[in-house]
């Protein structure tokens, strides 16, 4: 008998939002249709539930509830870039996979002929949810036998669940409430007046008194929760990835002929996506050399996009920066595409003075010139020591700033990457601590300590730290790091 | 020919309107701000930073890997982080290709170099980078470390200020600039304001 999973994500949009925010774990969190006291509440987590904000309220209402809320929208472009991201990976789990059209975050996979391969289902399930759990998605995972079976109790439960025979998945159906489904608000009310609160008891009901009353809609959900209309499993079918080969007569090292080469090949490739109805999310260049063996380049975009000048200036970009250190004997360009958004809108929005999407296209240029790792932003953290409160992140796309109102005006360290040592101090020092040479003249004033102490576990630490304010004006921090015995510099107000 | 002689006249008389410190003084051109021991250089950026962004223009911040701002000082006085773009170069030439890069676009209302005490830029891409500049309206700021003795960047520095802490009433520190050069309202004047100091410094 054929199986088959059902993979929910609950609440994906309010994942997404926590996957990209992950510093307002802990708050009460919202997904709001946009960014207005007149928004709506869309999603919610257990923490702005706990504050009893709900679904459907405006953002002006949620917000009085609890000043903690944090809320944003998340377009449908970034979910369907992430239902599309979750089902390439998904790919490797399962040969066919299905995203569900009406709700993203649901997918349905085929499990017929994995047990073999896997041991058990209940390991392959498992598995599913550990990989989407390591990209920061909590996912349930129930295997059963039918689409809508799976779809129900996955929508009514957590964890994975595997089902054995097709008579336990039928009996687990019937304990499934009508309000966990996709179900109209007003016919799930007007059953609840007849005390129909789950399937059970509503597959009791007469389907065709069903259709009556209540729509097409109701009789559908009865005939699927029934087992009388059972869709088949219908699975994207992706086409072969877009990619070209060159295997050259001679190892070439001169850039300008490697580009000319590229620049023959790279215009069919974005033909042939435009003929999908595709654009280039990421272009992946490998190259093999004669001698250093493969080489790999990632050029992105700023935005998906099929103009041939943009990404050939973002390959050159890329490879003037760098010297072909070996002749490359063979090409590989490997194309990844997405579906383009719809902007047709955006003609009729009001545009900002600053183009983001220039600048987002300028920020891809400096990416390829410096490498993917110059382009970052600062993330705040809650670490202990002031090297661990805060990360840096590579940006990849610019968004509009959401400054805060600026209430205090304050000075601003400098921090140096690594500290830097002091020498000694001497136990007598007639003329103050010169802490920065005989130029600054001697300490002046000295704010502090303020101990950091900690790491027993891992590695002791001890440090205390001070402002040590020259004769000629320089603020330093410094510190004193009892484990190492020795003074440091850290910083300096500026 | 009189009235234009006086025109002429009182386009070579400074500027008897006061100017604030603000982005509106830096947009189109080519700035430097520079601070020796007692600076407040970086302090006063910031606060053109958090100009920039309250009036929606992208920033961007190209410096070295050896330093930086430190962020939570940078998000107290309000600043969006995740806006605010840091571009890792290494040395002048490298913070001025990047930087070209970036005015290119015209997507940037605001583009800080911050070059320390490594300040050779050379003049050819001073030029490019002023041009660049003027033609986007983007403000272009250099951050040097050096004292006011000591010559600015360039001739096609339009505006050139020291930023210094000149006196200090707790818990308020007191920042003020003043303007070594500027091409369109001429040098001389000044502006303060008063900072609090950070977390354990008062």
């Amino acid at each position: 008998m054929d199986r088959m999973a059902c993979l929910d994500l609950p609440a994906f949009p309010l994942q997404l939002l926590l996957r990209q925010h992950p510093e307002w774990r802990g708050h009460p969190v919202a997904v709001v249709d946009s960014d207005q006291p007149r928004g709506i509440v869309l999603w919610v987590n257990a923490s702005a539930r706990a504050a009893r904000i709900l679904s459907g309220m405006s953002f002006a209402a949620a917000l009085s509830l609890s000043g903690d809320l944090r809320a944003a929208p998340v377009p449908k472009t970034q979910i369907d870039r992430a239902v599309v991201a979750v089902s390439r990976r998904l790919r490797e789990h399962s040969p066919h996979v299905e995203p569900s059209a009406e709700e993203p975050g649901v997918f349905w996979l085929d499990a017929s002929g994995l047990e073999p391969l896997y041991g058990s289902l209940d390991a392959w399930a498992a598995g599913i949810e550990t990989d989407l759990s390591a990209i920061g998605l909590s996912a349930v995972v129930v295997v059963g036998f039918r689409r809508f079976a799976t779809y129900a109790l996955a929508k009514s439960g957590g964890g994975v669940r595997v089902l054995r025979e097709a008579g336990e998945e039928q009996g687990a159906l019937q304990d499934v409430p009508l309000e966990r489904l996709a179900i109209a608000p007003g016919t799930r009310d007007a059953l609840a007046k007849l005390g129909v609160h789950d399937l059970g008891a509503f597959l009791r009901l007469p389907s065709e008194g069903i259709r009556r009353r209540y729509g097409k809609a109701a009789f559908d959900l009865h005939r699927m929760a029934s087992g009388e209309l059972n869709l088949p499993l219908q699975p994207e079918r992706p086409g072969p990835p877009v990619t070209a080969h060159l295997i050259l007569d001679r190892p070439e090292t001169d850039v300008d002929r490697l580009m000319y080469l590229i620049e023959t090949r790279l215009p069919p490739l974005l033909e042939a996506l435009a003929g999908r109805g595709q654009v280039l999310e990421e272009l992946r260049l490998l190259f093999r050399f004669e001698r250093l063996g493969e080489h790999k380049e990632r050029i992105r975009p700023a935005a998906p996009t099929l103009d041939v000048r943009q990404v050939l200036e973002l390959i050159r970009l890329r490879l003037s920066a760098t010297r072909l250190p070996d002749g490359v004997e063979e090409l590989h360009l490997l194309t990844r595409a997405v579906n383009p958004e719809q902007r047709q809108l955006e003609l009729l929005a009001a545009r900002p003075r600053r183009d983001l999407e220039a600048a987002n296209r300028a920020l891809a240029r400096v990416r390829a010139a410096f490498g993917e790792q110059s382009v970052v932003r600062a993330r705040l953290r809650s670490g202990h020591l002031p090297e661990n409160s805060f990360a840096w992140e590579p940006l990849s796309r610019l968004e509009s700033a959401r400054p805060r109102t600026r209430l205090q005006r304050r000075l601003v360290r400098r921090l140096y990457r690594r500290p830097i040592p002091l020498p000694p101090r001497p136990r007598h020092e007639p003329d103050g601590w010169m802490l920065h040479g005989l130029e600054q003249g001697p300490v002046v004033r000295v704010w502090g300590p303020y101990v950091i102490a900690g790491g027993w576990w891992v590695r002791a630490l001890h440090r205390e730290y001070h402002f040590a304010e020259t004769r000629k004006g320089e603020l330093l921090w410094v510190f004193y790091d009892r484990v190492r015995r020795g003074w440091f510099v850290h910083g300096r107000v500026e | 020919m009189k009235a234009a002689f006086s025109d002429l006249q009182r386009g070579l008389e400074p500027s008897r309107t006061p100017v604030s410190w603000g982005l509106a003084s830096f947009r189109g051109r080519f700035a430097e701000i520079s601070g020796g021991e007692a600076t407040a250089a970086l302090t006063l950026t910031m606060g053109l930073v958090a100009e920039a962004q309250q009036c929606e223009e992208p920033v961007a911040w190209v410096t070295g890997r050896d330093s930086s701002f430190y962020p939570p000082d940078v998000a107290a006085v309000g600043i969006d982080l995740s806006a605010l773009v840091v571009v890792w170069a290494q040395g002048a030439l490298e913070a001025a290709r990047a930087a070209d890069l970036l005015l290119r676009s015209g997507a940037f209302g605001f583009v800080v170099l911050d070059l320390g005490s490594d300040d050779d830029l050379p003049l050819a891409a001073q030029t490019r980078l002023a041009a660049l500049a003027k033609k986007h309206e983007t403000a272009l700021l250099c951050l040097t470390r050096k004292g006011r003795e000591r010559p600015s960047l360039g001739s096609l520095i339009s505006l050139r200020a020291e930023a210094t802490r000149t006196e200090r009433a707790p818990p308020l520190f007191r920042c003020e600039t003043l303007i070594l050069k500027d091409k369109r309202q001429g040098p001389g004047r000044t502006y303060a304001e008063l900072c609090y100091g950070p977390d354990g410094l008062s």
